[in-house]
């Protein structure tokens, strides 16, 4: 697997049934049929970068160059992928190909995910913020995961 | 009750610059690393609050995925200014949730207006030629409608 910068023609990629913002979105399987899927822009300032898979997408975005961080955002279409492969490749290119110190993003438990997937690419659960999103009619807790790169 | 004045962006930037150190990650600005100009453009387009507390400013940031929720902010040492805020956000916005990012010299203010400890950022804020970690600090509200 190898991720690869984003083209206009990739834009059907950028949208699907996840919850908006996830560290790790995986498809939700009982989405609203008449909910829209969740979008994620295509990249516009520096702050931004945007990569795809063939069946997957991942947004490093609010990059901040002086504090070396940035908080990151996976999509992937199906959950047969290769989620462990991908957060290698998400981590190996926010380390090494943008020379940031930490990344970071939000986990919702609410949606089951796959923790034990975050925790081999090296990510760690940080804080739990309460009501930090709304989902299915009610505001949900979320945590806060991250890495560093100790150099 | 300390008084809250509303300041426009360019007027929070001038506050930040003259509150120095204790401005530094305000609402995830740094008036160190930042120019005033830099400073107003990323309170707008973060939709940031700015109000001045006496001889503090206090802000917030509204959570885009969570409008009860807000990311607050002070410059201030003491507790007086976090309540005076937390008071306004509550009673005028109906904000029920609020977090605060801020380092382990700040967090007084905060936790003596009722917030709790939630977690650590390691290595989240860069100053002084070193890393530093950030505590996250929440407190909930019932809400009142």
């Amino acid at each position: 697997m190898k991720l690869r910068g984003y083209r206009g023609t990739d834009r059907g990629l950028l949208s699907g049934p996840w919850l908006a913002g996830e560290l790790l979105g995986l498809p939700i399987g009982d989405w609203p049929a008449l909910a829209e899927p969740t979008a994620v822009p295509p990249p516009t300032g520096d702050d931004e970068e945007l990569c795809v898979t063939d069946d997957a997408f991942v947004r490093y975005t609010a990059i901040d160059w002086v504090h070396r961080r940035a908080r990151v955002e996976i999509g992937v279409h199906s959950p047969l992928s290769d989620v462990d492969t991908l957060l290698a490749r998400a981590v190996e290119h926010g380390f090494t190909g943008l020379n940031l110190r930490r990344l970071h993003g939000w986990v919702t438990p609410v949606t089951r995910p796959d923790t034990e997937a975050l925790t081999a690419a090296g990510f760690r659960r940080e804080a739990v913020v309460p009501a930090a999103t709304w989902f299915d009619g009610a505001p949900a807790a979320r945590e806060i995961w991250g890495t560093i790169r100790h150099d | 009750m300390t008084d809250l004045r509303p300041l426009s962006p360019a007027e929070a930037a001038q506050g930040l610059r003259r509150a120095g150190d204790a401005a530094r990650g305000f609402l995830g600005t740094d008036p160190v690393t930042q120019n005033d100009a830099l400073l107003a453009r990323e309170l707008t387009r973060r939709e940031a609050q700015v109000y001045a507390a006496g001889g503090a400013l206090v802000g917030c940031v509204p959570n885009r995925a969570q409008p009860r929720q807000a990311y607050v902010s002070s410059t201030s040492a003491g507790p007086e200014p976090v309540r005076a805020l937390l008071g306004h956000l509550t009673t005028y916005q109906r904000r029920t949730s609020f977090v605060a990012l801020v380092p382990e010299e700040g967090a007084a203010a905060f936790l003596g207006a009722g917030f709790a400890h939630s977690g650590v950022l390691p290595g989240h804020h860069y100053a002084g030629h070193a890393f530093h970690d950030l505590l996250v600090l929440v407190k909930e509200e019932p809400c009142r409608s």
